[in-house]
């Protein structure tokens, strides 16, 4: 029994890390209508900076967590300034192309800058080691740390879309771009605003993935793949959805690992291609032409 | 001269360099060149789907792995000759294309891409696990390239022989996709592209358009792959990664998708601009990402849309 | 912003050098002899291209610096084949083609080596494996121009099997990346512990996550509910870093089975872990920078520390070994073209950090040992944990005799 709980579990907290990684993938690609190929370089990229600030500059998580997530968002404002904002009316294949030109960019960029080595952060102090749940089991503190985390950021979000002014303002703009701009609502610094979040939160879920994950040059790649089937589960545009298809996606790779290794690797595709085929909004997508 | 006898002499003399290319050129050129070679068939099989069908298909390496692998299969268990391996790869490419196809075309740009992503995937992942068919990972190899079948006794092995036996491959199956992308049909799929709404009141089944175009495209990707396999002396499931996908995409887009040749241009550029790169750094992916990058915002149209100063009609 | 030619800087080093040396040394002059170097520079494993190079680097900047070979300097070129074969064999061929290489070092993959191995009879260049360890390579895939100056993984689990079956641990499972490396691991594992042990018993539950998975807690959890006695463990490099600090968090390391980390002792990633490595396990590793006590490898150690600030890997080693290697077979023969540098390699001798080693002729195997040895307290100048009760095993312990190997001679 305690097999099945570890595995639930543990798909939560993949899940989770998941969904704070997707999620911007997800708004970007809702509001913008871009799909962002670079997203896990960005990704990438806060957890190099996380690295940097706590090992090399020797600040605490917390202050890493907030600095290197706002010096990510900082860049994707200078990428929207001077690239994206010639293809922003154009068609989607242009967007894609753009974006991963600038996955080639940064990934290389990542290994010029940070070299071939494998890093490693602590988690911070409080949240090492591990505590013993009700029924027995033994789990890490900072997975515990990671789902609370996760289930924090959806709740942030939706307040910041459905109870504010500038959620409100993002969901127009997401609607019908040239109405919102005939109501005076600046589209172009909507626009900005929302790839540099979109960014923002990529390079968050760089920062808290960092104490679990041996940070290499390779790890951008290996996200990306996975950010894309929780998007399309979920529902490309819906972030209660990127939850649901993170936990998905969580859940296959948590009990597929545990119980069906020789087929888990094929096991998303089959999901992310059967709910294109049933709900090609995703599970709880919303709205838009399939 | 008008423009028609300018491409037709270019052209007559581009083939002629080809032909000739193993007697004047330096010998590494002749595996640069069967690699351009190989890749344009792939670059331009997919531009018959994007460039004139408007769909952007981000799984169409698994008909290329699925040529190769087929290839490679059939050269190690059963030695066959090249030409009916190259057969089989080509219809194989278009079995995939054809299950796949029925299930994409469905659906509507992101959507679709999206689904031929997971399919192609799906199809690496498969190929990639399955260790005691496919020997997963470390991919197929070991197998040698025997005869051309047809009773034409010819030493494959040898590098110049197997460049000439791929560019009348190429050249065959790039002059039967060019009379395809002429016709009444590839006409019909520019039409798609450009409304397929309009195209579907006149009472035509965009759906079944759309498949033809898409299964075509998987049998041309399957001969491309069936060509590398013997070449690079393997077939291995990276042949299938959407990584792999990509490359006739950024081909495509580098030599211009509103040109039949556009696609092999882009795999000349690509490929030779990869060779003498990393020859000078080891920072090839930042350049490529600023060339494509500089491409999609001020050429649009490719090399040879730049080179050619024409405009295709904007959508 | 970008990385210099490494044929340009060696080249203006060498002339620097030609300049700067003193009347005691004579430069090396003349055309460079060029060597190849095949390696995984980019992605998660671009660490270890990068120590190879380093050793690559260290040996042909002390030979040039002593005359160079025949008179004339060596150069080296580096390219990155990614991991994959299919990139492996291309680069390969503009190495031989157009650089004009005599001979090529590499690579990291055993699948790259799988694919490579074949193709280098019609590249007619010799390559020297100083890292891929399946054993095919020099077993059924054996060829004239294709060499091992590293240990490969049969004889590492015929020392390893010999470690397990002394633990008296009887149920045996395995975790490894699943590619040829993992699976070759648990196969000889297997058929040596048999050997020692005939009592030992072979799980049928086994884990072989992707290579590059970035999560292993389902596999780590499946294995602690199995209950063997024992594990050997053939992840390595990033994905190594990632087990070990999810199974410390697992408890994994409590639970009182015998563990063997195939390629555990590697200086990457112990630098990466520090103190998280648990102690009292097993690793083993091709070599390991204290397992030796002569002059040659305090040398190389010494001069790989001065130019790099970390102890050499054992892939910077068998890098640097292999520059040696291509001297004394140039000098054996008394000439630096491809063919002539492979013939001269058939059963060469030479002086190498681990010692005095032979490449077998037959299978072009260097008959080597690896080192095992048990973690113990950090040793604090390298920052790294230390290896106590280490055995570096000869070659003639561990190497399987020609007839074995599944070489037929060509």
């Amino acid at each position: 029994m305690t097999g099945i709980a570890a595995a639930l579990l543990n798909s939560l907290d993949i899940g989770l890390l998941l969904f704070i990684i997707a999620v911007g993938l997800n708004i970007v690609f809702g509001v913008l209508n871009i799909i962002n190929f670079a997203h896990g370089a960005l990704y990438m990229l806060g957890a190099y900076l996380g690295y940097s600030c706590m090992n090399q500059l020797g600040m605490p998580f917390w202050l890493a967590l907030a600095v290197a997530p706002l010096a990510v968002a900082a860049l994707a404002v200078l990428v929207d300034r001077g690239m994206l904002r010639f293809i922003y009316q154009r068609e989607i294949s242009d967007s894609l192309l753009l974006t991963f030109a600038l996955l080639l960019v940064l990934n290389e960029a990542v290994r010029m800058i940070w070299g071939t080595g494998i890093h490693v952060v602590e988690p911070p102090a409080p949240l090492q080691g591990t505590i013993v749940l009700p029924g027995g089991l033994n789990y890490p503190r900072y997975s515990l740390f990671v789902i609370a985390a996760g289930l924090l950021a959806l709740a942030a979000l939706w307040l910041l879309f459905n109870r504010t002014r500038l959620g409100k303002i993002m969901r127009a703009a997401s609607l019908d771009r040239d109405m919102a701009q005939l109501l005076c609502i600046n589209t172009r610094r909507v626009v900005t605003c929302v790839f540099a979040f979109g960014a923002w939160l990529a390079a968050m879920g760089g920062v808290v993935a960092a104490p679990m994950r041996a940070i290499d040059p390779g790890m951008g790649d290996k996200i990306i793949i996975e950010s894309f089937i929780v998007v399309v589960i979920g529902g490309l545009g819906s972030f209660p959805g990127a939850l649901l298809g993170a936990v998905a996606l969580g859940l296959m790779h948590g009990l597929g690992g545990r119980f069906l290794p020789d087929v888990n690797l094929v096991l998303p595709f089959i999901g992310m291609a059967l709910v294109l085929l049933l709900k090609p909004h995703g599970l709880m997508g919303t709205g838009g032409k399939a | 001269m008008n423009s028609k006898t300018y491409g037709a002499v270019a052209l007559a003399l581009v083939a002629a360099g080809l032909v000739a290319l193993p007697w004047i050129a330096p010998y590494f050129y002749i595996f640069i060149a069967t690699e351009v070679l190989i890749l344009g068939l792939f670059a331009a099989s997919f531009n018959l789907i994007f460039g004139y069908t408007g769909m952007l298909s981000f799984g169409h390496a698994a008909f290329f792995g699925a040529g190769a692998y087929a290839t490679a299969m059939l050269l190690l268990w059963l030695e066959w000759p090249l030409l009916g391996c190259l057969v089989v790869a080509t219809a194989a490419g278009a079995l995939l294309a054809l299950v796949i196809g029925f299930f994409s075309v469905r659906l509507n740009e992101v959507y679709f891409s999206m689904l031929t992503l997971a399919f192609g995937m799906m199809a690496y992942s498969v190929v990639h696990q399955w260790r005691s068919v496919t020997n997963g990972s470390d991919g197929i190899s070991g197998f040698s390239v025997l005869g051309l079948g047809l009773g034409i006794d010819i030493p494959l092995g040898d590098p110049s022989v197997y460049y000439h036996v791929v560019l009348a491959c190429v050249a065959l199956a790039a002059a039967v996709l060019y009379r395809i992308c002429r016709s009444s049909f590839g006409l019909m799929l520019r039409a798609i592209r450009q409304n397929a709404e309009r195209v579907a009141f006149c009472g035509l089944d965009v759906r079944r358009y759309r498949l033809a175009a898409f299964t075509v495209a998987g049998a041309f990707a399957g001969l491309a792959g069936g060509l590398i396999a013997p070449f690079l002396r393997i077939a291995s499931p990276e042949m299938m990664h959407w990584s792999m996908s990509a490359e006739p995409v950024l081909m495509s887009i580098l030599g211009g998708t509103g040109y039949f040749l556009g696609p092999f241009l882009g795999a000349a550029v690509f490929v030779l601009l990869e060779t003498w790169i990393t020859s000078i750094t080891q920072a090839w992916m930042l350049v490529l990402g600023i060339v494509l990058a500089l491409m999609v915002m001020f050429f649009r149209h490719g090399v040879l849309g730049a080179l050619l100063d024409r405009r295709r009609e904007s959508k | 912003m970008f990385e210099l030619t490494l044929k340009r800087a060696l080249l203006a080093l060498t002339a620097a050098g030609a300049l700067a040396a003193g009347p005691a040394s004579a430069a090396a002059s003349g055309d460079p002899i060029k060597i190849g170097g095949l390696y995984i520079l980019s992605g998660s494993a671009a660490t270890y291209g990068k120590f190879a190079e380093q050793g690559i680097q260290l040996a042909m900047d002390e030979i040039n610096a002593q005359g160079g070979v025949l008179g004339r300097p060596l150069a080296l070129l580096m390219e990155d084949d990614q991991g994959k074969a299919a990139v492996g064999i291309q680069a390969a061929r503009k190495l031989v083609y157009q650089d004009k290489v005599q001979a090529l070092v590499g690579v990291d993959s055993s699948g790259v080596a799988l694919g490579l191995v074949p193709t280098m009879k019609e590249l007619r260049t010799p390559l020297i494996l100083t890292h891929a360890a399946t054993p095919h390579a020099t077993g059924k895939l054996c060829n004239d121009y294709t060499f091992r100056i590293s240990v490969n993984e049969e004889q590492n689990m015929r020392a390893a099997a010999e470690l397990a079956a002394k633990t008296g641990a009887k149920r045996w499972t395995t975790i490894g990346p699943d590619y040829a490396f993992g699976h070759e691991v648990w196969e000889y594992f297997g058929k040596y512990l048999k050997k020692f042990n005939p009592d030992a018993e072979l799980m049928k539950e086994t884990a072989f996550p992707r290579f590059g998975a970035e999560d292993f807690t389902p596999f780590i959890n499946g294995v602690m509910q199995n209950k063997p006695d024992g594990v050997i463990i053939s992840v390595w490099g990033g994905d190594l870093v990632n087990f070990v600090r999810q199974a410390n968090n697992l408890g994994f390391f409590n639970q009182g089975f015998q563990l063997m980390f195939a390629v555990g002792a590697a200086t990457e990633v112990l630098t990466a872990l520090g103190p998280q490595m648990p102690e009292g396990v097993w690793l083993g590793t091709r070599y390991w920078y204290a397992g030796y006590d002569s002059p040659r490898n305090e040398q190389f150690v010494d001069a790989f520390k001065k130019k790099y600030g970390v102890p050499p890997s054992y892939n910077a080693e068998g890098a640097y070994a292999s520059i040696y290697a291509v001297k004394a077979a140039i000098e054996k023969g008394g000439k630096a073209d491809a063919e002539s540098i492979a013939k001269a390699l058939q059963g060469l001798t030479l002086e190498t950090p681990t010692g005095q080693l032979t490449l077998r002729k037959g299978d072009n195997q260097a008959l080597i040992g690896p080192t095992w040895g048990r973690t113990g307290p950090m040793n604090d100048a390298d920052k790294i944990r230390s290896l106590v009760d280490a055995k570096t095993f000869t070659g003639a312990e561990v190497t399987p005799a020609l007839e074995d190997t599944g070489c037929k001679a060509s």
